[in-house]
């Protein structure tokens, strides 16, 4: 069953995400496509994530089509024009690659390439509407497409974004551009995330909760210090600390499992995304304390 | 107005370094208010200038530096300098360094100063981005904020992730601009506008380059009126 048929049957979805390599070795990549190919329902494939330079994320989604695993592909507006972008969606589309996420992408000066122009020729939104444009066999300029795409399209949110409500308004438009499922930014507050889905809920689509897993008490902290829209609430941080520097991952691994299970058992949103940045091979053991395998 | 910044000394001289004489042009309008290209700016370039061993012939702040005619009318009176003279100088922007270019067909033109935005004056010699001549203003739809200017993405439909407690994530200095014009149309009472419209990707013709504008009435079209 596809990404798309698994999310309107109801079952909770998980995906998680792989982050293509600066360089052509992928033998560790493929490692980790294999380690998660039947457990999850679909694969994110970031691109060129915190604007590093890396594989592109198509090349990275049709190998994970070549492993029997279906891939997300990640499309940000940073750098392509509506040409570029276009041009690399129909490419996708006769890859069989279904599935695209629209985001607007890092700035290159969080990134290792600061020199370089930024493009944002487009933004998400709009990209959004370039989709379902190409969808229905129309290019952005309004000329007719021999054959037109199929894809089923996806956008994010930061439920936690501070100040909120210009988020919100945000996550609407996206909904009109004709988003279908959302990838949440990390969510460690499961009560405010259930505020979050009271309103989400209104809307016809699917939201995956964002998790990331805690690695220890000080990542927690610089989280909060440093990283947009994510909030890892005290006593998150207080347990991290007790289990003691060895035992910090195993608590974090729990606390990400954890929070699984309640979203589900809870039926609060549609499924999960798992960022587990650098530790995929730890995605299946969230997943069995999770009780999903 | 352009905002200009002076260029680095030993720069500039590496320029210049072939030539011995010089003749300076400031420019009363942005670049003295900047204070890149009025009369203590010259002074003080002539100076500095000395004291490498050069000859500055002589100089003066033009009206509009980039106004071509007018400068070259206002040169004139300094021929005598003007023959002995290598090299120009000119302090303003890019613009007038341009005009200096197109007035001084024989004679290498050099800018002193880097041109970096159109800005606000937000208190003496500070300075802001705000607009980016982008040929289509879209100001009207956006509480009169330009999200293509003060949004380092020049995104049009709202914050991005990147937003953290209302501040960018290319820099904790710069508020984020989205959430400045949700701020904005809320107290405007047009937050309603601002979830109704998503704006359309922009339309980039509007700013290829190089533009031009007549605005001068067409002499015959009038007589024929």
């Amino acid at each position: 069953m596809s990404f798309k048929d698994i999310l309107s049957s109801g079952k909770f979805v998980v995906t998680a995400e792989v982050g293509p390599p600066k360089g052509t070795d992928i033998k560790e990549m493929i490692h980790h496509i294999e380690l998660l190919k039947g457990k999850v329902d679909a694969l994110n494939v970031t691109d060129n994530q915190s604007a590093v330079m890396r594989i592109c994320s198509m090349a990275v989604c049709k190998i994970c089509l070549e492993h029997g695993v279906e891939p997300i592909l990640q499309m940000t507006c940073r750098d392509r024009n509506r040409i570029g972008l276009q041009s690399d969606l129909l490419g996708a589309s006769i890859l069989n690659i279904k599935n695209v996420l629209c985001m607007t992408g890092d700035h290159v000066l969080a990134g290792d390439h600061k020199q370089a122009k930024p493009v944002y020729d487009v933004e998400s939104v709009q990209l959004l509407g370039v989709v379902n444009s190409l969808n229905n066999g129309k290019d952005m300029a309004g000329n007719d497409l021999k054959g037109s795409t199929d894809f089923f399209q996806g956008a994010v949110v930061t439920p936690e974004a501070n100040p909120l409500e210009p988020q919100l308004i945000k996550f609407e438009k996206k909904v009109r551009a004709g988003a279908r499922f959302f990838q949440t930014q990390a969510i460690y507050d499961i009560n405010k995330f259930k505020d979050f889905m009271k309103y989400a809920k209104k809307f016809p689509v699917k939201i995956l909760a964002g998790i990331v897993v805690l690695k220890s008490a000080g990542m927690a902290n610089f989280i909060n210090n440093n990283v947009p829209g994510i909030r890892v609430p005290q006593e998150l941080i207080d347990e991290l600390k007790a289990a003691g520097k060895e035992k910090a991952l195993d608590t974090g691994l729990n606390i990400a499992a954890r929070h699984i299970k309640q979203l589900k058992e809870e039926n609060i949103c549609d499924g999960v995304h798992i960022m587990a940045i650098g530790m995929e091979d730890k995605v299946p053991t969230i997943m069995e304390r999770a009780g999903l395998l | 107005m352009i905002i200009t910044k002076k260029r680095d000394f030993q720069e500039l001289m590496e320029n210049i370094k072939n030539y011995k004489s010089f003749f300076l042009i400031g420019c009363s309008e942005c670049a003295s208010l900047c204070g890149t290209g009025n009369q203590e700016a010259i002074d003080a370039l002539t100076e500095a200038l000395k004291a490498e061993g050069k000859e500055v012939e002589g100089g003066f702040v033009a009206k509009t530096g980039c106004q071509v005619l007018g400068t070259k009318t206002e040169l004139k009176p300094f021929k005598e300098a003007l023959d002995k003279t290598e090299c120009i100088l000119v302090m303003s922007c890019g613009a007038g360094t341009q005009a200096a270019v197109e007035i001084f067909e024989d004679k290498p033109v050099y800018a002193t100063n880097d041109s970096l935005f159109l800005g606000n004056m937000t208190r003496f010699q500070f300075f802001d981005e705000r607009c980016s001549l982008c040929g289509k203003c879209i100001l009207d739809k956006t509480g009169g904020i330009c999200p293509i200017t003060a949004c380092p993405k020049g995104i049009l439909n709202g914050p991005c992730g990147g937003c953290k407690d209302g501040k960018c994530e290319v820099s904790p200095d710069i508020k984020c601009a989205w959430v400045r014009i949700y701020e904005r149309m809320k107290k405007l009472d047009r937050l309603q506008d601002l979830c109704d419209n998503a704006l359309e990707a922009k339309d980039w013709s509007s700013s290829i380059k190089p533009r031009t504008l007549v605005t001068r009435p067409d002499k015959k079209e009038e007589k024929k009126k």
